[in-house]
């Protein structure tokens, strides 16, 4: 069972270079190729709703092949440069959490270490804490020595910009920014919310989904699964007794809303005069792209964080549960 | 100078954080308006490329920002990220996405009648 998810890395990133092949055959994406991205934005706002939707297209294959053109490797087969299992016999977390002290340059100055005792900063020790729970439902459930099975060191930035209102994923740490103080906590608050954004580079190690339209959407959507499992895991519930939702006490008293997203219910996290109704759709066929959006990453997510509805009979469900009651070692993908 | 400024991405999708928003200097009171001139000026922003290129392998739920500034008969759209690494930029940015925030916030609680432009 151990890394049975690993057999085949390709798989999926075959898939989308065949998708993209098929999508380069129509000839009538021709035009748009040759158009430069300003030219077809425009079209894409203001041509009519055939055009739109071509020039959206192409602009869609355009992006995504640019993210193909700087990950070379992603359509070879991935070589592991895993040790030996000895190495492997004890799972070591290597923490390190920066400061970025609101600016914007990453990574910050190093305020707590692996093994250094807490800070008494609610956001670093929250990052510190977030990024230890993550290790261990990797570790204890699937065997996975951190975000590349290779013991990859888990660094974070907290107190990112000013009233920064996101948290997201470099490629290699994970940012978080303290919130407006309007809107939104500080985003080391929600420990499924650092489970997510680990996720990421757990999914770039694996698959290297290109981040755009569905790949960047099943992106989003394992990263809210698994970040909702680390919360789980940590709380030691069955599946049945889950939230499922993503980012519970991000918002302020101001808010209107409980959460980001809820895979349990979508479409009912939030419904605010500021932030407006959560869009979020709970099967595909729903599903809704506002005009003129090209980065909606996490809305289209929707049909894959239910896990009901991507695979027979829940397979989130069952592995969640699985771990949380049997302790019984399973594997994700094609349990 | 009209600069319309879109933000997209980010960890969830909110309808109402992207709506695209309007700034138009001649609405803001001049002090406010010199210094929106000056950041954009600082920010070289008509020399800068319309975008900056693709963030790194892998990154994900970061913002995208679209910054359209109108001024003068000209126009230019530039299109950046969070992982942004230009100062003038970021510093335009902080502005922008602090204003977009009080445009924003006149939905939960409209500005009174006698003060119309009254700061958060």
């Amino acid at each position: 069972m151990r890394h049975m998810m690993k057999d085949d890395p390709t798989t999926t990133v075959g898939s989308t270079v065949n998708g993209l092949a098929r999508l380069f055959s129509q000839p009538r994406s021709r035009l748009y190729c040759i158009l430069p991205p300003h030219m077809l934005e425009s079209i894409a706002q203001n041509g009519t709703p055939q055009q739109r939707s071509r020039a959206l297209q192409t602009l869609a294959i355009d992006h995504t092949l640019r993210a193909l053109r700087v990950a070379p490797s992603s359509a070879a087969p991935a070589t592991r440069r895993r040790p030996g299992m000895l190495m492997l016999a004890e799972g070591q977390k290597r923490r390190t959490i920066s400061d970025a002290r609101h600016d914007q340059n990453l990574p910050g100055s190093v305020v707590r270490a692996e093994g250094a005792p807490p800070t008494g900063d609610p956001a670093v020790d929250e990052a510190f804490d977030g990024l230890g729970a993550t290790y261990d439902l990797f570790w204890d459930a699937y065997d996975r020595n951190s975000i590349d099975d290779e013991g990859m060191p888990m660094d974070a930035t907290v107190h990112f910009g000013q009233d920064y209102n996101n948290a997201f994923w470099n490629g290699e740490r994970m940012v978080f920014g303290d919130g407006d103080g309007e809107l939104f906590n500080r985003f080391t608050i929600s420990i499924d919310v650092m489970g997510h954004e680990l996720t990421h580079g757990v999914t770039e190690d694996e698959a290297q989904l290109v981040y755009f339209f569905q790949p960047g959407a099943l992106n989003e959507s394992m990263s809210d699964v698994f970040g909702s499992l680390v919360k789980q895991y940590m709380l030691k519930q069955r599946a049945d007794q889950a939230d499922w939702l993503i980012g519970v006490g991000l918002f302020t008293a101001k808010v209107n809303g409980v959460a980001l997203r809820s895979m349990k219910a979508p479409g009912t996290a939030y419904d605010d005069p500021v932030l407006g109704k959560d869009p979020q759709p709970a099967h595909m066929i729903t599903l809704s792209i506002p005009s003129g959006t090209t980065a909606a990453y996490t809305l289209i997510q929707a049909s894959p964080i239910m896990p009901s509805t991507l695979l027979p009979h829940g397979w989130a469900d069952t592995l969640g549960r699985r771990r949380a009651v049997s302790g019984t070692r399973c594997c994700a993908i094609r349990d | 100078m009209r600069i319309t400024f879109t933000m997209e991405g980010g960890i969830a999708y909110f309808p109402g954080l992207s709506r695209p928003v309007t700034i138009d200097s001649s609405e803001l009171l001049k002090q406010e308006a010199s210094e929106l001139e000056r950041l954009v000026e600082a920010a070289r922003f008509f020399d800068q490329p319309a975008t900056t290129g693709p963030p790194a392998r892998g990154a994900a739920d970061y913002y995208q920002y679209t910054i359209t500034v109108e001024v003068r008969g000209r126009q230019h759209t530039v299109r950046v990220t969070d992982l942004v690494e230009d100062a003038g930029l970021q510093v335009l940015l902080r502005y922008l996405r602090a204003k977009a925030k009080a445009l924003r916030a006149a939905a939960r609680t409209p500005p009174s009648p006698e003060h119309p432009d009254k700061p958060e």
